[in-house]
């Protein structure tokens, strides 16, 4: 509840608080089936109709509503988002505290471990994922996430590293607190502000990567809808139906946006040694 | 420093245009510019079987005949042929001046040697299935081949224009250099190929065809089609073969491009898998017939940019589709049909297809999905990567399937793999019963214009009562050009291979 | 030099990890190179036709003797030939290389000169309207997926101005410099646009991170003004995080930018390894992964070493 408090409080928090906000809520609703119209019923009469009053953000080449489909897709992509980043998150801070914190042979062990998913092409990766797990949601969940996985492990080690080196820690450890006990305490402080960021980023890098794994075919099945696949969908409609590419587009923005703007202020709240700067 | 770099980049952008702008005219004026998104894989033409790979391949090698834009057998490396009264010998008569891109004339001993390599099963070449009929090979001179069948074989005069049947050297077949040099008889000879990125043709000024309109053909591959519309509206691309509906309905719109459409053999379908259940049911296969509305699926899927076909896609043997079985809507027959077939319920099922292959797939399973719906028929839609969908389709592992299937001028040719009892995709068909076997024999052996279309027209009313398949629509094929280029007639196989005779007015 | 010969003694096993995992990877999807050149048409093949262009493509053998070979081949130097282009592999990558590795510097150069003053800036001017107003207009750039910036950048040229750099013949760099680059011009606009964003984030909160630590504050006690704090002390510790999220993302651009590729049709190396992959050109996608693989690691090593030389308190696994 403070930390709410903080950032509504916090200058770009109250903005970023606000988007992401209403996009959760969306996102819910679209979940939830609480749209104006079925996402996937097509009312093929009214097929590539621009915005108007019964359909807001117009039709699509089907006549399913573009609006309630945008709903859905929010709820579908934040669904992927969320999921494959908390994956990448939880495996990646894992690994990479484990990597900085265990010594010279785990590091090695990991980092290399690390190198060859970073080094595999994803699109390989995400197209064996997909084969052997058939395409949908939670395929791409796993695909992402296994891909994303190696930076955060990466991000996490850098700082942990340089942490691990720093005086305070070997302070610490001349008063006998032990080993874990700096670890948790006092890496885990510190890493909140990059970890912040790089959440906030890997979350639009979701939003961005399920969309091109549609521009592949590999990603949301249809009729399914997803921010991604709308997009994909809209590129040779662009010009006979902008509003097809319009709507999702902004909408993909923003919400990057909103990720961005709460993830900068979640990190000045957060970090424990946040001073005004002087000029 | 940030200042510096911003106004460095603005002066390479704008360097850069001017750059641009200069080599665009340097572009000599008798080569045609070309443009597709798929490139050729390869360059066998006895083993390449992909649509892309003929467009390429045709402009360079040649057959003994080939078909014109009404899929008339017209004269190619062979001026006249003739079926012996019991049609089981076939004799064509070679053109004296037929030369190959070396200089060396064509002669009945590179005919002969390109059959027998086509036959011979270490080629791996799939075509060799259409000539199976195909007992021996006689070369009586240098410009005289008779073919002895083991059987009348009508069709085969229709397979022998197919660029898979094209005449290699015999020398290059000796050599084994077929696939890695291109040496044709053809209008253009191969002078570079990059693949998945360009290609560089030039004339063969020895072209028995006689001159050629244009110097040479540089083809760039360009994958994304609408920037392959960009590129022409810059007028840096000529002329370009395009796949998709959506984008070739936008080249009306500029003022200076052109589209030309032109009916195709090639059919969208729905295939069904008679061998899963409840699909078992004649009764059920008709409820889904009937309950898909064709034109709504063109109309919404292509934009409206084909017909409704049946079975038969040539123009000549085609059946009205008014006259088969419900392909107008009838939601209650449909309902009816499946209430006495026992699935008044409905039941679920999963339609497979090929992403972007053809690029409407999807979104025809997606209206399909919705018209069965109002039955109770739940489908399930799987997009796959191309590969892995001809995998599952070779094996018969789906229940539906949305395909786009190559068509041929021959009705034998076109389906004997499917609906014979030795067909050799009857794992895929998995329909087969003694009408449609018989049909198919009848049609391979009669010789008369009339009663063939009779026997055809009745094999495809049975195919379209029996409903393995539900037949969609054909569509059209799509080249775009600038409207100073001249000659250019499309054909319904798709081929390209007027671009011998195009010209660029100035 | 002791840590960067233990590094460079890993590559090897690394490379053999990436070696296995492609090779049974690119096996695992269905299909292969059979139906990949003939589509459904090969369903018409006898069991004959079958084994004679499964020998034509080195698939007739089992995994482990294919394996053996191919391995045995590239411990000769030999990567195998691509059966898509008739050459061989390496040939074939290292003509597709220098496109890739262009297209990524140009991307990181414009990621770099507009995102670290973009960031800086906005950590030294923190909390004021300048500050938002910088990031917002960074993010837009991030928040386009990549293919449909491309395709509004080459629709609003072409409609719009009746200009495109050309397209289909690339002219490599020391053959044309100026055709080179106006063809790579927008693409790496749109790469490097994209990822100026994230490194302008970074760079501010890195540099907030910095500004506000008590070494910092110790100096700027003792007098020292304000701008070389800055670019004495909170620079090169704010870097780190830059140089790592960079190396990655170069590291990535170096596998080619695949939808980039696509849509502005450079012949890359991201392009050339998914046709590779819808082709089933197995040896070409084996080669280029490897290569591709020991690039990424080259990059990670540079990466580490630069940590080194940013922050000397670092011992890198020598504790």
């Amino acid at each position: 509840m403070r930390i709410l408090r903080a950032i509504f409080g916090h200058g770009s928090g109250r903005i970023g608080g606000v988007i992401v906000g209403v996009y959760l809520l969306i996102a819910i609703l679209g979940l939830v089936g609480l749209t104006p119209h079925n996402p996937i019923t097509q009312f093929r009469v009214d097929r590539l109709h621009a915005p108007n009053g019964a359909y807001w953000m117009g039709t699509d080449l089907f006549g399913r509503d573009v609006a309630s489909r945008l709903m859905a897709g929010i709820g579908q992509s934040f669904t992927v988002a969320f999921f494959s980043v908390a994956f990448a998150t939880l495996a990646g801070t894992v690994l990479g505290l484990a990597a900085a914190w265990l010594g010279r042979r785990w590091d090695g062990v990991v980092m290399r471990i690390m190198d060859v998913l970073l080094a595999f092409p994803a699109i390989l990766l995400a197209l064996l994922i997909v084969t052997v797990a058939g395409p949908g949601t939670w395929t791409s969940v796993v695909a992402i996430g296994i891909v994303y996985t190696p930076i955060f492990t990466r991000v996490v080690r850098g700082p942990a590293l340089s942490l691990k080196a720093r005086e305070f820690v070997d302070a610490a450890r001349t008063f006998g607190s032990s080993s874990s006990y700096i670890v948790t305490r006092h890496l885990l402080l510190n890493l909140v502000a990059p970890l912040t960021v790089q959440v906030t980023l890997a979350l639009a890098w979701a939003l961005l990567t399920e969309a091109g794994l549609s521009f592949l075919g590999l990603g949301t099945q249809p009729p399914a809808a997803s921010l991604g696949l709308m997009l994909s969908d809209s590129r040779n409609l662009m010009e006979t139906a902008p509003w097809l590419m319009i709507f999702p587009g902004l909408t993909i923005m923003i919400s990057i946006l909103g990720f961005n703007l709460l993830g900068d202020a979640l990190r000045d709240i957060l970090d424990p040694r946040m001073r005004r700067v002087p000029a | 420093m940030v200042h510096l770099t911003r106004k460095l980049l603005s002066g390479i952008t704008l360097a850069a245009m001017l750059g641009v702008a200069v080599v665009s005219t340097q572009a000599n004026a008798a080569t045609l510019h070309m443009a597709w998104s798929q490139d050729a894989t390869g360059l066998d033409p006895h083993k390449q079987t992909a649509f892309s790979s003929l467009r390429l391949l045709e402009l360079i090698y040649e057959p003994l005949v080939r078909v014109d834009a009404s899929l008339q057998i017209i004269p190619a490396i062979a001026t006249s042929w003739e079926f012996s009264k019991d049609g089981k010998m076939l004799t064509f008569k070679l053109d004296p001046k037929a030369k190959f891109q070396d200089g060396t004339a064509v002669t009945s001993a590179d005919v002969k040697a390109s059959f027998e390599r086509i036959l011979d099963e270490k080629t791996g070449a799939a075509a060799r299935a259409n000539f199976l009929s195909i007992a021996g090979i006689d070369t009586p001179d240098a410009a005289t081949v008779v073919f002895h069948l083991s059987q009348p074989d009508v069709p085969i005069l229709t397979a022998m224009s197919d660029v898979n049947a094209a005449i290699v050297p015999a020398s290059e077949i000796k050599a084994g250099s077929i696939g890695t040099k291109a040496l044709g008889s053809g209008p253009f000879k191969l002078d570079k190929w990059d693949p998945n990125a360009k290609e560089v043709l030039s004339a063969n000024k020895d072209w028995a065809g006689g001159a050629t309109g244009v110097d040479g053909i540089e083809i760039s591959v360009l994958p994304d089609e609408a920037a392959i519309l960009a590129a022409m509206r810059t007028k840096q691309i000529d002329f370009a073969l395009l796949n998709d509906p959506l984008v070739a309905t936008l080249v009306p719109k500029e003022a200076s491009l052109q589209l030309n459409r032109v009916p195709v053999l090639a059919y969208h379908v729905l295939q069904l898998n008679p061998s899963r259940k409840p699909m078992t049911e004649l009764k059920v296969r008709q409820a889904i017939s009937c309950a898909i509305d064709r034109q709504e699926v063109l109309d919404t899927a292509s934009l409206g940019e084909g017909k409704v076909t049946g079975p038969l896609t040539i123009p000549a043997l085609a059946t009205d589709p008014s006259q088969l079985f419900c392909y107008k809507r009838d939601v209650e027959k449909a309902k009816k049909l499946m209430a006495e077939a026992g699935f008044a319920d409905g039941f679920s099922a999963t339609v497979i297809g090929a992403t972007g292959e053809p690029p409407t797939a999807a979104a025809e399973a997606q209206v399909i999905q919705s018209q069965l719906a109002e039955i109770g028929v739940k489908l399930d839609i799987k997009m796959m990567e191309l590969n892995v969908y001809v995998d599952a389709w070779l094996k018969g592992d789906f229940d539906m399937a949305i395909a786009l299937n190559g068509g041929r001028a021959d009705p034998y040719t076109m389906y004997n793999r499917y609906w014979t009892k030795a067909g050799n995709l009857q794992k895929v068909a998995n329909y087969i019963d003694d009408t449609l076997d018989s049909q198919m024999q009848q049609g391979r052996a009669e010789t008369d214009p009339a009663k063939r279309k009779a026997i055809f027209g009745k094999f495809e009313k049975h195919l379209a009562e029996m409903s393995p398949w539900i037949w969609l629509y054909t569509s059209y094929s799509y080249t775009a050009q600038q409207k100073n280029i001249a000659g250019f007639v499309p054909t319904p196989t798709g081929t390209l291979f007027s671009l011998s005779k195009v010209t660029i007015q100035q | 030099m002791n840590y960067l010969m233990r590094r460079l003694a890993t590559f090897p096993l690394v490379l053999l990890g990436v070696s296995i995992l492609v090779f049974v990877a690119i096996r695992m999807v269905p299909g292969d190179s059979i139906t990949a050149m003939l589509g459904t048409e090969a369903g018409l093949l006898t069991p004959a036709q079958r084994d004679s262009l499964a020998a034509y493509f080195g698939i007739d053998q089992p995994w482990f003797i294919q394996y053996w070979r191919w391995i045995g081949g590239i411990l000769h130097g030999n990567f195998g030939i691509s059966v898509t282009y008739g050459r061989p592999v390496l040939d074939v990558i290292l003509e597709r290389f220098p496109l890739t590795l262009e297209l990524a510097l140009l991307s990181m150069i414009i990621a770099l000169a507009v995102g670290m003053p973009a960031g800086i800036y906005a950590a030294t001017h923190n909390e004021k309207p300048s500050d938002l107003g910088v990031r917002i207009v960074a993010m837009i750039g991030q928040s386009t997926p990549s293919f449909v910036l491309g395709l509004l950048i080459i629709y609003a040229l072409s409609a719009g101005f009746g200009v495109l750099p050309a397209m289909g013949e690339f002219a490599p760099l020391w053959q044309d410099p100026l055709r080179n680059l106006s063809q790579l011009i927008l693409p790496a606009i749109t790469l490097g646009f994209a990822f100026a964003a994230s490194v302008t984030r970074i760079s501010r909160s890195a540099m907030l991170d910095v500004l506000s630590d008590d070494y910092v504050r110790t100096a700027r006690s003792k007098g020292a003004s304000a701008r070389s704090v800055i670019w004495r002390h909170a620079l090169p510790n704010a870097l780190i995080p830059v140089v790592t999220l960079s190396g990655i993302e170069f590291g990535y651009l170096l596998g080619g930018a695949v939808i980039v590729e696509q849509i502005y049709a450079l012949p890359g190396l991201g392009r050339m390894v998914l046709d590779a992959i819808l082709q089933r050109d197995y040896a070409l996608v084996q080669g280029a992964v490897l290569f591709i693989a020991f690039n990424f690691m080259i990059v990670n090593l540079l990466v580490d070493l630069a940590y080194v030389a940013l922050d000397p308190r670092i011992r890198l696994g020598e504790q």
